[in-house]
């Protein structure tokens, strides 16, 4: 018994400290282990928490104490009123929130069974009895602060933890102490002496058996009280008033402090103007019948039961979205077991029936009955219904919103491309010569001359009006590009040959410009001995031609003139930080404008009036301000394999093409993206072009095709480019390597795989 | 007589020598004749021997269908009689003379009745006999020749070249039966060197009255330059130089004088591909810019443009009243204008049969219907303008056909990129 009281107690700790918990910021109920008393806090702890231990507890209880059942179930009866207020306990605890009350009672009963007979043995009450208890309860003392936390409580003796006391039944110890040593059990008292020390000490009641320390532990008067509280179903702690008054904390009437001192104004108690101005507005358009008041909409008297079925599509706006199933036909006249004359078909019609189709054929033949009871059954109606039910089901009723759309709406509207004449269509010249594949080609200012690079090793002057070979120059090494100067004075042509660029004097000037020419080509030693010392290139003097030889460390991809004709920016890919160098012609000097270069730099480009520089790397373009030294705009194509590019005269727009088959167009004042996005070859592109006065660009792939779209740039920049696709111009037996336009005329050249160049002309 | 044959009364007239003139009286002839058919109908009616192949022209067009179509296509009524005038229709020149050079020939020109000269890309203008043989070569350009143009001169011994260069000068050429090397080795020398242009000279025509020429180039310009034989020094237009030049060849030196430009004509915006000294005072010019310009050479005022839709390389002024103007370039069309016409834009004809690029178009010097054209697809051809097909079609070249030009009146001089320099003679042009 005395165990499972001190479960009870300790179980009942438990529970208020996780009621405390619980129920944070309302009413609280706090332990009532005192931190001054040691045996109170050795009493909390340690006792298994568990509600079905709890419950198992309980049955035991019960069926051991029958005398306390009644006493519970009247406690049950009776607490509602007070409990309610109490802690209000987390759903687990519900469970066996009757039950504990239970527990309660008979522990309680217990006791005072105990003082009874000890009051009646002594004469002196220690206790008052329940009802005093309960009338007390208001003005018990309050008591001192007591702290809910478990540092403070001083820890058992023993340190066995949780484990079944089976274990030590038949040792001489039940556990050890904190430092390790053997808790010896003591001596228990057996029955006689316990019950003389009863009858002798009058506090003996109050001890119970501390099972896991192995001691006996007097209860407190407080916790005693407390116990008996919880029995009776009210607030185990005395100090806790459930119905204290109400303090508006936080009320803001009739405070000393009002946020503004002034009097009240004058408007709070006269008639708002407005109002009586707005009333006035209203009852004058009452009155001119501007307003209507809204009059209920008269209900009509009489209304058809089921609705009007001819007349649905009123309902909606737009008509109802499904289309009902048609009503069946009511039956009339003919359907009647006794129809009038007129309706019963005579024998004629009847085999005229037969005669006829079996659609067109009646479905029923009234017939004449002596009475209703004669009629059989309707032969039909399974098979009527089930056709009912089919076409109910079968037929679509759903109204279909179809939309028709002219897939010509979808095509933008283009000019045809015979309105925007003049452009490349046909090929009336072959520029027949090389015997491997020409590279690179480019035109002289004025489009007299032409030069191809190809990998012969040969570079090719051609007259373009007849197509003949004027010179050759042998390279004696893998030629990849040939630029010529955009300077109609100085007719140089700068061929990059593997880690070369060969600066070649093109003869076909005037005197004045030929003379400057060879100066402009003739090596200062001064400033080649002193390029060879900082070892970013050479300039030499060419071992066979009148010409200067820039030698890199890397090979040189391609050549690019500034429009001036004076600097020069070169390629080599494999170059890292000195992938693109800038070259000036008349100092022979050369410098490297960039410490770093974010990728792999395909192709660079001078704009065409601004001293912008486009560098393009597989991914991305980026356009550098060469007078500030800064980035000005990364244009960004969406490509991986960005393989060439072309800007229009004007310096506002670009073209890029790509390994990927793609070719964009990108307007730099209207965003870093493409403007448009064009896929239009089968393998990739190789080189784009712009015409230097037509509107017209072109770009050629290594499938054999050039094509030529119309290009149109506006003044105006609120419109866009036009971009119209115009022709594909086929020829080629293998791949188009490069493009260029006559400057003048708005003919195309294109350099193939096959060895040949090609005229296209309008 | 089949009824569906249909019959057509037509009148023969002629301008031909009286035995070969048919009676003045209508004739009914089937319609379905064609060319063919009316040529043997006069025939049968000359009674000629060895038949001769005759032309038909109905209002100013050579017949080229039957009559029933051409009824239709003329909208004539079938019931009046139709005036046909017959011409001897021309037969196939044959090659007469074909000879390989070294190198290209970029110029040929038949002006002169003996020799015919041309240009080649080495730099050295020949004159060719008849035969097909060179019979002397004038050396001194450094870079391909482009134009060859021969000054009208009064006396028969003495020829008077021009030759234009891509070395940016032209040459005046001076030679004399007496002076004439008789062996192809010997050279002549230039007697002046006419130097203005800044970039390639494509052009070259001398003036009628055999003083001037005027010379067209890439720098977009046209020069003007005086020639005198005799008193060219005390012209003030002309500064002369003098220089010793020792020539690569022959010992001897030789006295080069330098003589600079008259004038310059400016107005084209791109190469002056095609220049032509028609009347004393007018030059016209053909030009890449897509324009055909007029100039009064004494004003100096471009007094006529007439634009195109291509670049122009080539430019013959003849034809009916020497005053057509037919030009080609870039496109294989040979466009004919009519200056003469107000406002002239639109050409008045447009001959189409070539398959690539013209290269030259001359008009024949007496006719003013014949018109010859050689182009990059290896052909020349013969046109009367009144028809739409070409008269003759001579494919002797294998390669593009560079330069072509009348000679004799009835012989065609051609030459091009393979080569070759074919004479076709027997063309009779009237």
């Amino acid at each position: 018994m005395q165990e499972k009281i001190m479960a009870i107690v300790s179980k009942r700790k438990d529970r208020s400290a996780k009621a405390a918990v619980s129920s944070a910021g309302k009413v609280q109920l706090r332990s009532g282990t005192g931190d001054s008393d040691a045996e109170e806090s050795d009493l909390s702890i340690q006792l298994p928490s568990d509600i079905e231990d709890y419950a198992s507890d309980i049955e035991n209880l019960e069926s051991e104490e029958d005398e306390g059942q009644g006493d519970a179930a009247a406690a049950a009866g009776d607490d509602d009123d007070e409990y309610e207020e109490g802690p209000s306990a987390g759903e687990d605890e519900d469970i066996a929130d009757g039950n504990l009350r239970d527990i309660d009672d008979a522990m309680l009963d217990f006791m005072q069974e105990h003082s009874a007979r000890v009051d009646n043995g002594t004469g002196s009450s220690a206790h008052p009895s329940d009802d005093e208890a309960s009338e007390r309860d208001g003005d018990l003392h309050p008591s001192a602060v007591e702290s809910d936390s478990s540092e403070d409580e001083i820890p058992s003796r023993n340190t066995v933890g949780d484990v079944p006391f089976v274990w030590y039944d038949n040792e001489e110890h039940i556990g050890y102490d904190i430092f390790g040593k053997k808790l010896r059990k003591k001596e228990r008292r057996n029955q006689l002496d316990s019950f003389l020390a009863r009858s002798d000490d009058l506090k003996d009641w109050r001890k119970v058996y501390d099972e896991y320390n192995d001691e006996e532990v007097q209860l407190t008067s407080e916790e005693i009280d407390m116990i008996r509280r919880i029995r009776q179903g009210r607030i185990p702690h005395a100090e806790v008033n459930p119905h204290e008054s109400y303090v508006d904390w936080f009320t803001w009437e009739d405070k000393g402090h009002p946020l503004s001192s002034a009097p009240e104004p004058k408007r709070r108690f006269i008639p708002s103007k407005w109002e009586a101005k707005k009333v006035v507005k209203l009852v004058r358009a009452l009155r001119k019948g501007w307003l209507k008041l809204e009059t209920p909409k008269e209900k009509p008297r009489f209304y058809m039961l089921w609705g009007d079925d001819l007349r649905i599509t009123e309902n909606t706006a737009n008509g109802l979205a499904y289309v009902p199933a048609p009503k069946t036909k009511l039956p009339g006249h003919e359907e009647s077991y006794n129809p009038p004359f007129e309706y019963i078909p005579t024998q004629e019609e009847v085999n005229s029936y037969q005669l006829m189709y079996e659609e067109d054929r009646p479905k029923f033949l009234p017939r004449k009955f002596d009475s209703l009871r004669m009629v059989p059954a309707y032969a039909d109606f399974i098979k009527e219904r089930f056709e009912r039910c089919l076409d109910l089901y079968l037929c679509p009723r759903s109204r279909k919103k179809r939309i028709n759309i002219d897939p010509e709406i979808l095509v933008p509207k283009l000019p045809k491309p015979k309105d925007l004449q003049p452009f490349p269509t046909v090929c009336f010249l072959e520029y027949r010569g090389h015997v491997g594949a020409i590279c690179s080609i480019s035109t002289e200012p004025s489009g007299q001359w032409l030069v191809s690079a190809s990998y012969d090793g040969t570079v090719r002057l051609w007259e373009v009006q007849t197509g003949r070979c004027c010179r050759v120059w042998n390279m004696n090494g893998r030629v990849h590009h040939v630029s010529w100067n955009p300077n109609p004075q100085l007719s140089i042509i700068a061929v990059s040959v593997e880690r070369e660029i060969v600066l070649l004097d093109t003869n076909v000037g005037d005197e004045a410009a030929q003379a400057n020419v060879s100066s402009l080509l003739t090596v200062k030693d001064s400033l080649s001995v002193a390029s060879e010392k900082d070892s970013l290139v050479t300039w030499t003097k060419h071992d066979l031609y009148q010409a200067i030889k820039i030698t890199h460390q890397q090979s040189v991809a391609s050549v690019s003139w500034h429009h001036k004709g004076d600097y020069f920016a070169s390629v080599s890919p494999e170059g890292h930080t000195r992938a693109v160098l800038v070259h000036q012609l008349s100092k022979q000097q050369t410098q490297n404008p960039f410490r770093k270069h974010h990728g792999h730099v395909v192709s660079v480009l001078f704009h065409p009036l601004r001293p912008f520089l486009f560098v393009a790397t597989k991914m991305h373009v980026r356009v550098y301000n060469l007078a500030k030294q800064q980035l000005s705009k990364k244009l960004m194509p969406g490509f991986h394999e960005l393989s060439t590019m072309a800007v229009h005269p004007s310096g506002d727009n670009l073209i890029v093409g790509s390994k990927e088959n793609k070719l964009c167009w990108f307007d730099m004042d209207l965003s870093v993206k493409p403007y448009k996005t064009l896929k239009n070859h089968e393998q990739d592109i190789s080189a784009v072009a712009f015409h230097n006065s037509y509107p017209l660009f072109a770009s050629c792939s290594l499938d054999g095709t050039a094509h030529v779209f119309h290009g149109m740039v506006y003044s105006d920049l609120l419109q866009n480019p036009l971009i119209v696709p115009l022709k594909i111009l086929h020829g080629h037996q293998k791949g188009v390597l490069d493009c260029k336009f006559h400057p003048q005329q708005p003919w195309l050249f294109t350099a193939g795989g096959d060895a040949i160049v090609r005229l296209y002309c309008n | 007589m089949d009824a569906k044959e249909k019959q057509v009364q037509v009148r023969f007239s002629t301008k031909l020598p009286p035995e070969l003139q048919v009676a003045n009286t209508p004739f009914s002839v089937p319609s379905h004749l064609t060319r063919y058919g009316l040529s043997e109908v006069i025939n049968a009616l000359l009674g000629l021997e060895k038949p001769k192949p005759f032309d038909f022209i109905v209002e100013g067009d050579l017949i080229r269908t039957s009559l029933e179509k051409l009824l239709l296509a003329k909208n004539l009524s079938a019931e009046t009689i139709l005036n046909i005038e017959y011409t001897p229709a021309l037969v196939p020149p044959q090659l007469q003379a074909s000879h390989k050079g070294e190198d290209w020939f970029s110029a040929v020109n038949g002006s002169n009745s003996r020799y015919v000269f041309t240009g080649s890309y080495d730099g050295i203008a020949r004159g060719w006999r008849a035969n097909g043989q060179c019979s002397f070569s004038l050396e001194g350009h450094n870079e391909a020749i482009t134009s060859v143009a021969v000054m009208p001169t009064e006396d028969e011994s003495t020829m008077e070249l021009l030759t234009a260069s891509k070395d940016r000068s032209l040459r005046f050429w001076q030679i004399t039966d007496q002076g004439l090397p008789d062996s192809l080795t010997k050279r002549a020398a230039a007697s002046k060197v006419l130097k203005g242009h800044s970039s390639s000279v494509q052009c070259v025509s001398a003036s009628p009255s055999g003083n001037e020429c005027c010379s067209g180039s890439w720098d977009s310009t046209i020069l003007l330059w005086h020639l005198s034989a005799k008193s060219s020094i005390d012209e003030e237009h002309t500064i002369i130089k003098r220089r010793k030049l020792d020539d690569y060849a022959t010992p001897n030196t030789f006295e080069e004088v330098e003589v600079a430009p008259r004038c310059t004509l400016k107005g084209h915006t791109q190469c002056v591909s095609s220049v032509e000294w028609v009347e004393a005072e007018t030059v016209f010019s053909a030009s890449w810019d897509h324009s055909l310009r007029g100039w009064n050479v004494e004003a100096e005022v471009n007094n006529l443009t007439i634009s195109c839709s291509k670049a122009l390389h080539c430019l013959s002024v003849g034809g009916e009243g020497s005053s057509l103007l037919a030009a080609a370039g870039a496109d294989p069309i040979i466009r004919i204008w009519d200056p003469r016409m107000p406002g002239t834009v639109a050409p008045i004809q447009q001959l189409t049969s070539h398959k690539s690029w013209i290269s030259v178009c001359k008009w024949h010097r007496r006719s003013p219907y014949h018109l010859l054209s050689a182009s990059h697809d290896g052909s020349v051809k013969v046109w009367d303008i009144r028809s739409k097909i070409p008269l003759q079609s001579l494919e002797g070249h294998k390669d593009k056909v560079m330069c072509a030009d009348w000679w004799k009146g009835d012989s065609i001089v051609s030459g091009g990129a393979d080569c070759q320099l074919q004479i076709y003679s027997n063309l009779r042009v009237n």
